[in-house]
């Protein structure tokens, strides 16, 4: 047994050098950059305010798949997008899917006059410090989110989707839940 | 048995005082790693004589637990000292999380005092909050330092409120200028930054001034907290009659039909030092001190 004594230190030196050093060698991306990096993770919770005053939270939505939709009334790809979601609310409003449309950094004056001129009807909240904006690292506007019923990310969207792909978003979240 | 024991230790202290006062650039030098690597293979030749002399059973495998324990030891530092990264200071905007390289996820809070401060998220690990306190990650050490960041509002003549993006920056939706840009004024290194305020076709320069040279620049010694100068421009980079204006205690300004304000806080940055590899040491010291009760 003693002769393996000093083979035993080797293998037991040699397994700590590969341990001490492998990480070093291993290299990942600079950032989690995008919305897309949210999903799998809790979906943020902040109190704001809607575009008539009240206060709003995500926590009211817990049951239902929230589709959060980040936008801005200088944004045209925005504009665009709009009625086809207000589509998607009327269409699976019934079905627990509710659609919020979350202002960046615009006044509740301004949002409320760009919502009205397209006939939006879902809940259009104010989110002044671009809080959602920062925190799924939205990549620029219209920037889409889509939570599950237990309020966990389930994808994010870069840039405006088509009905379709608002649909298909949607059936992915509820075969996740 | 002096010559196994003498280097042994001094390798092991060697290696200790990088966890002691990390990030000190000499232990990236290689005279530094030679020196512990000679000291390591001097140990280790030592051994191996004290081990052939040795006549009982125990005295052989306390001289492997020295030799070994010190060869862990000085691994440690060597790997550190060769292969491991420069100290940094990792920068992040409010909500973004930055993949550090052999470290994991830094996550930055919203604002500077939230619950959540800078949170370190690593595969296999609870999360971990970094403070201003260091904390040991294995083979970092890591700790919260403070530095001026300035937040933006910009608004219309009406006073609605508009929109701030940062196409350049870390986060595209943000109020929150990071200042990593610099640039000398009349002698005076400042640092800067710039946004955009897409519904109005406006880019604006922001640069920040401390208390000092605020009231230098602004002839106020009364100017407290800095101030931030506000530079318009259009989309197309051109400069704009009246554009230029100076906010002062987070005061709000009027520059080229904008109402602008900035205010100066203060936002963690995470310093990132790396040191040998905590659990590595520790094992190899325990080696090396229980080899030494032994054979002494």
């Amino acid at each position: 047994m003693q002769r393996y004594l000093p083979w035993a230190a080797v293998i037991v030196v040699l397994a700590v050098a590969a341990a001490v050093a492998t990480p070093y060698f291993f290299s990942q991306p600079a950032n989690v950059s995008g919305p897309s990096g949210a999903a799998g993770r809790p979906a943020p919770v902040f109190t704001l305010r809607d575009d008539l005053g009240r206060s709003v939270s995500l926590r009211q939505y817990r049951g239902s798949i929230v589709v959060m939709n980040l936008w801005a009334s200088w944004c045209p790809p925005c504009r665009a997008e709009m009625p086809d979601l207000q589509k998607l609310a009327d269409a699976d409003g019934p079905r627990g899917i509710a659609v919020i449309g979350i202002n960046e950094g615009e006044s509740p004056q301004r949002a409320r006059a760009f919502a009205g001129s397209l006939r939006i009807r879902f809940p259009i909240w104010i989110d002044s410090s671009e809080q959602y904006g920062r925190t799924y690292t939205a990549l620029g506007l219209p920037t889409t989110v889509i939570v599950d019923r237990k309020g966990i990310v389930v994808r994010g969207f870069d840039g405006a989707l088509t009905l379709d792909e608002m649909r298909a978003a949607v059936a992915a979240a509820t075969h996740s839940t | 048995m002096t010559r196994l024991i003498g280097p042994a230790l001094v390798a092991g202290a060697a290696v200790c005082i990088e966890l002691i006062l990390p990030g000190e650039a000499v232990y990236h030098s290689g005279w530094y790693n030679v020196a512990i690597a000679a000291l390591v293979i001097v140990a280790v030749v030592s051994a191996r004589g004290v081990f052939t002399r040795a006549k009982t059973l125990r005295s052989r495998w306390a001289t492997v637990a020295v030799a070994a324990g010190t060869i862990a030891v000085g691994l440690a530092g060597v790997a550190n000292g060769l292969f491991a990264p420069d100290n940094r200071n990792v920068v992040g905007a409010p909500g973004q999380r930055v993949r550090v390289e052999s470290l994991g996820t830094l996550s930055f809070p919203l604002r500077n005092g939230d619950a959540t401060a800078v949170t370190l998220e690593r595969p296999l690990h609870a999360p971990v909050q970094i403070g201003a306190r260091r904390h040991n990650s294995g083979s970092f050490m890591l700790r919260t330092l403070p530095r001026d960041v300035v937040y933006v509002e910009a608004r219309d003549l009406h006073g609605g409120r508009l929109t701030v993006t940062q196409p350049q920056g870390a986060v595209f939706l943000s109020p929150v200028l990071l200042m990593q840009q610099h640039q000398a004024i009349v002698g005076v290194d400042v640092p800067f930054d710039s946004f955009n305020v897409p519904s109005a076709a406006r880019v604006v320069k922001a640069i920040l001034f401390n208390p000092q040279q605020a009231a230098a620049f602004l002839h106020d010694p009364s100017v407290a907290g800095g101030a931030v100068l506000f530079a318009v421009d259009d989309e197309n980079d051109r400069p704009l009659p009246h554009g230029i204006a100076m906010s002062a205690g987070g005061r709000e300004v009027s520059a080229a039909n904008l109402r602008l304000r900035g205010e100066i806080e203060s936002y963690p940055q995470v310093e990132v030092v790396s040191t040998p590899n905590l659990v590595v040491v520790l094992i190899g010291l325990l080696l090396l001190a229980g080899g030494l009760i032994a054979l002494i």
